[in-house]
């Protein structure tokens, strides 16, 4: 197994007086899908948006490569290799897909000290990736509002790969798509994986995490209760210990 | 022919029907009145057109960052009172010329400062600022027009380059400034973003109060050379100097396509909505209807082409808070 990418110790997150997260320990490592399960309001998103630099957490730490790290901006975030794909796409509509893909970090040349883009190259780049992805979309021009559900996805993924991202974040990235499109995305998932960047999938489709997470932990109520290898469990066990009725989980739930 | 062709695809939907309305209303108005098609009405509306249309480049700016200023107008008449006062203490004349987009930068910051620091909606927050300075106007005026200005700004703005009033390379320049702004660097892109979605700006790593700032401090500095030139052709500065200004750029950009709630803009649209509206009162003015028509017009065409883009889906105020409704 090789070494964790990213090391968290000890999360915990209040807002106001609710307690969304509390002592979250998580190892994710390179050429790894991890996928995050558990209820709706169990913690999940925040979970990412506090590895990703949108949330600053209450308590815990962060190593990244062996080092801690503390993000005050999505921006830190993507400077540490984290690029996190959320929930409520973080798409521009009214911009094209190149730039989309390029917002924040686009590619500039100096004319008499004024940064001018260079878009003809952000274009170019961008038809490569879709193309490397598959992704079926012809025209990098296109505006992103014009897009369907796994379309977006696609630039999405597409951004993080060109944001050299060796940890990509997806929260429910299935979730709104039909058959074909979740194919499309599920596939590009595995891509990632096999590139060796680190993938963290949020999802509640069971049968979707089966086909590409290795590994698979659960949130319930805040907490991490439990943390499994595909090859070690079953579909029937994960949901289990999502909903809680799984013996596990009823004791931890008791002891505390 | 070809080229005209060719200049007319580039022109959307919506620049198209500005485009043929402007000539519309000038084949009307031509009819009805004798004086509207001759050579010196039409510099009189090319005259009245300078200071809209510089204002109309920052709301522009303003509005597809899904921001705006209503106090845009009163801030070129205090910019104007800088630009009456200096050239009344006999200031070097070429140093007059920047006091202008100087004052108007300063309170374009002080703009930004109220309403992104102070996480104000921008249409109240400069709401406010349109109370606060129209008092700054009377106060500083003590009530009395700034009149019989020195003419040395005029001279220097009519000077000619290339046969051509240096004032038109002025305004040609700072269209061109704003243009490439908007489409040739990042920050016109984060300023569309940010139009779109601050919040998905911000994910994106935009540093949106950034950006927001340039936005008002620019729109501030174009208002302030929108005073330079009023000073220079009318060499006085009254009360009520700049007044309309703002519900003026706000309906000329409004009719040229950029959305009032951003992410969305069309600089050619802006000079063909102020060339609109400008013929428009003109025109009116000339067939006998009084000047107080006029904001009446400018009012109405406002509250229609918002209306009709409602009915057509291509706006909706639904999902905005309670400063929306
Ligand atoms: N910004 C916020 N302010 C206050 N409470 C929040 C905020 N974000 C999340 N919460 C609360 O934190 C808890 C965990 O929410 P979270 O969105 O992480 O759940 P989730 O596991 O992603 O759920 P879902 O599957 O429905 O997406 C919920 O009770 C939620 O209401
Ligand atoms: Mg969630």
């Amino acid at each position: 197994m090789s070494e964790a990418f990213l090391v968290a110790k000890g999360i915990a997150k209040r807002f106001g007086g609710l307690t969304a997260l509390s002592n979250v320990d998580l190892e994710i490592r390179a050429g790894e899908v991890l996928a995050l399960l558990g209820d709706n309001g169990a913690g999940k998103s925040t979970f990412i948006k506090v590895l990703a630099g949108a949330h600053p957490p209450s308590e815990g730490q962060i190593l990244v490569a062996g080092q801690p790290v503390s993000f005050a901006s999505p921006k830190d975030a993507a400077a540490s290799g984290i690029a996190t794909i959320f929930q409520e796409l973080a798409l521009s509509e009214n911009l094209s897909i190149s730039e989309n893909v390029y917002l924040g970090r686009e590619l500039k040349h100096s004319v008499l000290g004024i940064p001018f883009l260079r878009r003809r190259e952000m274009k170019q780049r961008v038809a490569e990736l879709l193309k490397e992805l598959d992704a079926h979309i012809s025209d990098p021009e296109a505006p992103v509002g014009s897009l369907s559900g796994g379309q977006r996805q696609s630039v999405a993924i597409c951004r993080a790969l060109n944001l050299n991202a060796r940890l990509v974040i997806m929260d429910e990235p299935t979730a709104a798509l039909a058959v074909a499109e979740t194919r499309k995305v599920l596939s590009l998932i595995r891509k990632l994986a096999e590139r060796g960047c680190a993938v963290v999938l949020i999802s509640h489709n069971i049968s979707d995490v089966f086909e590409v997470a290795d590994r698979m932990v659960v949130f319930r109520r805040g907490r991490k209760v439990a943390e499994r290898l595909r090859a070690e469990t079953e579909p029937e066990e994960i949901v289990a210990l999502i909903t809680g009725a799984h013996p596990d989980v009823r004791a931890l739930e008791k002891a505390q | 022919m070809r080229r005209l062709n060719q200049a007319m695809s580039t022109l959307t939907g919506r620049e198209l029907i500005l485009l043929a309305a402007c000539v519309a209303i000038t084949i009307a108005f031509a009819s009805a009145s004798p004086v509207f098609a001759t050579p010196e009405n039409a510099a009189t509306i090319m005259r009245n057109s300078v200071e809209l249309l510089l204002i109309g480049l920052g709301m522009t700016l303003l509005l597809a960052m899904g921001g705006i200023d209503v106090s845009i107008g009163v801030v070129m008449g205090l910019a104007a009172i800088a630009v009456g006062r200096a050239l009344g203490a006999d200031l070097d004349p070429a140093l007059a010329t920047v006091i202008g987009p100087l004052t108007g930068a300063l309170l374009g910051l002080v703009t930004a400062a109220v309403v992104v620091l102070g996480r104000i909606p921008a249409i109240v927050g400069t709401l406010g600022l349109l109370g606060i300075y129209r008092t700054a106007i009377f106060v500083v005026l003590g009530g009395q027009w700034l009149s019989g200005l020195p003419t040395s700004l005029t001279e220097i703005l009519g000077a000619s380059l290339a046969g051509v009033p240096l004032s038109f390379w002025m305004i040609a320049l700072a269209y061109l400034a704003v243009w490439l702004a908007l489409r040739r660097t990042s920050f016109g892109l984060h300023l569309l973003a940010i139009g779109n979605s601050e919040e998905k700006a911000r994910l994106a790593g935009i540093s949106v109060i950034k950006v927001r700032f340039a936005a008002f401090i620019i729109s501030g500095m174009l208002a302030g050379l929108a005073a330079t030139f009023y000073v220079a052709t009318y060499r006085n500065v009254e009360m009520s100097t700049g007044s309309t200004l703002a519900l003026d750029a706000i309906a000329a950009v409004v009719m040229g396509g950029t959305s009032i709630l951003g992410g969305r803009c069309s600089l050619i649209g802006t000079v063909l909505g102020v060339l609109l509206l400008r013929i428009l009162q003109n025109g009116l003015l000339l067939i006998g209807v009084p000047s107080l028509w006029q904001t009446v017009v400018t009012g109405g065409l406002l509250i229609a082409v918002l209306s009709l883009e409602v009915l057509a889906g291509r706006l909706s105020f639904s999902k905005l808070g309670w400063a929306g409704r």
